[in-house]
């Protein structure tokens, strides 16, 4: 985690997280948001592939990192990242890291 | 970049032969074309092949220190190597330091900077490349996609065919360009699942003529968008380039065969020459990356100066056509 990271968490919770994701990843896919839940699976549900997969990460870097300085994914994670759920919960150990 | 002259950023270390071939033709750029040119690479590298070591007016060098290889995973390259060159020259476009960027390397580290960098256009899952296909007597025919996506989904197939149909119609004044779907047969119900699922969807949108083939490619009057996914347009387009040097090569050998032969080539071969321009993907080149906020020419790997040099003619044409904006209007609103 960069040392510069600081966050303003406020009441940036799991919730509002999978609002972020739901909200860009349908953008991304071009897809409706309403088929994205918690366990939809990138890959097999949702047909997302590495390409996607780091274009979310790049514009949630974007939008968490207006309330939270220096957020980022670290790239060797990525490969964990299986399922809308993995995400949400990565993004939320990540903050609660840095908080 | 002025108001007035248009300013390509080039990727000066992408291709097998750059930065030779590429810096080159930049220089050939800036000297036949109104367009400035920001070459992004290694200074050094890039000044090495800089006669006299002078970079000309209308010539500016970005030194950068990373490049993506051929045989780099394009998304994750294009993700981590932020001073990568192609990277740099799609940031370019993004910032308005430039109206087009060029690339002759790894075509998906290409489109991974385009997309990561400039953005897509809304109704657009993917980038679609497109490469236009000299048809004698008539237009270019336009085959999307030629190799940005190889796994595509039906709906994508539909994006691409709509932005095929607005590039046929910007760049070359086709009013109502007719679309046909790449297929094994030109009858309803030929294909795999891809195929089959597309032409249903196909069905809605207009101007579309059902199936057509390969042997459709180069003649006028059936189709003129080609529709595919981007694993079989590659494997087109990659076929109609094999196929037309075989056949020059075939020419060149019977002209050399015989005294008579050679005799009629001082004449025949200087007509040939000229013909055979309309159809060497160094001059005609430059395929189009569809779909991006920002114009994007990828060049193929084994481009010489003259390619650099045709990239940056239709990077020109299709700044000048506002090939993004018209894309953005027509395509956001057919979504």
């Amino acid at each position: 985690m960069p040392a510069e990271t600081h966050v303003e968490r406020g009441d940036f919770g799991p919730d509002d997280v999978l609002a972020v994701i739901r909200e860009r990843l349908a953008e991304i896919l071009e897809i409706d948001d309403d088929v994205i839940t918690r366990e939809s699976s990138f890959a097999g549900d949702l047909g997302a592939d590495s390409l996607a997969l780091i274009e979310l990460v790049e514009v949630l870097e974007e939008d968490i990192g207006e309330r939270t300085v220096g957020f980022t994914f670290d790239d060797e994670d990525l490969a964990e990242l299986h399922t809308v759920g993995d995400a949400v919960d990565y993004v939320m150990a990540r903050l609660g890291a840095a908080g | 970049m002025t108001a007035d002259r248009i300013t390509v950023a080039i990727d000066a270390m992408g291709g097998d032969n750059a930065p030779g071939e590429i810096v080159a033709g930049a220089m050939a750029t800036v000297a036949e074309l109104d367009v400035a040119v920001r070459l992004y690479g290694r200074a050094e590298d890039i000044m090495a092949h800089v006669p006299g070591g002078r970079v000309p007016d209308g010539v500016e060098v970005v030194d950068c220190r990373e490049v993506i290889a051929m045989d780099d995973e394009p998304a994750a390259a294009a993700r981590r190597m932020k001073d990568a060159s192609v990277v740099r020259a799609a940031q370019a476009v993004r910032d308005g330091d430039a109206d087009a960027m060029i690339s002759a390397g790894n075509t998906g580290a290409a489109m991974a900077a385009a997309l990561l960098r400039m953005g897509r256009i809304r109704g657009i899952a993917r980038p679609a490349i497109a490469v236009p296909i000299p048809v004698p007597g008539s237009h270019p025919q336009v085959l999307i996609d030629a190799g940005a996506t190889v796994d595509a989904a039906p709906e994508w197939l539909v994006q691409f065919a709509r932005m095929g149909r607005v590039y046929a119609r910007v760049r070359w004044g086709i009013e109502e360009p007719s679309i046909g779907l790449l297929s094994n047969g030109e009858e309803e119900g030929k294909g795999d699942t891809l195929r089959k699922t597309v032409f249903d969807l196909l069905r809605k949108e207009p101007g579309f003529v059902g199936n057509v083939e390969g042997s459709d490619l180069m003649r006028p009057g059936r189709a003129d968008v080609f529709v595919t996914d981007g694993f079989t347009g590659n494997i087109a387009l990659k076929s109609i380039e094999s196929a037309l040097r075989s056949l020059a090569n075939l020419v060149f050998s019977v002209l050399e065969s015989t005294e008579e032969a050679r005799a009629a080539s001082t004449t025949v071969l200087p007509m040939l020459l000229e013909a055979a321009e309309a159809y060497d993907p160094d001059l005609t080149g430059g395929a189009v990356l569809l779909g991006v906020k920002g114009v994007c020419v990828i060049s193929h790997g084994s481009s010489t100066a003259p390619a650099v040099v045709s990239a940056a003619r239709v990077a020109g044409a299709c700044v000048r056509a506002g090939v993004v904006q018209q894309l953005r209007e027509t395509v956001t609103d057919a979504g």
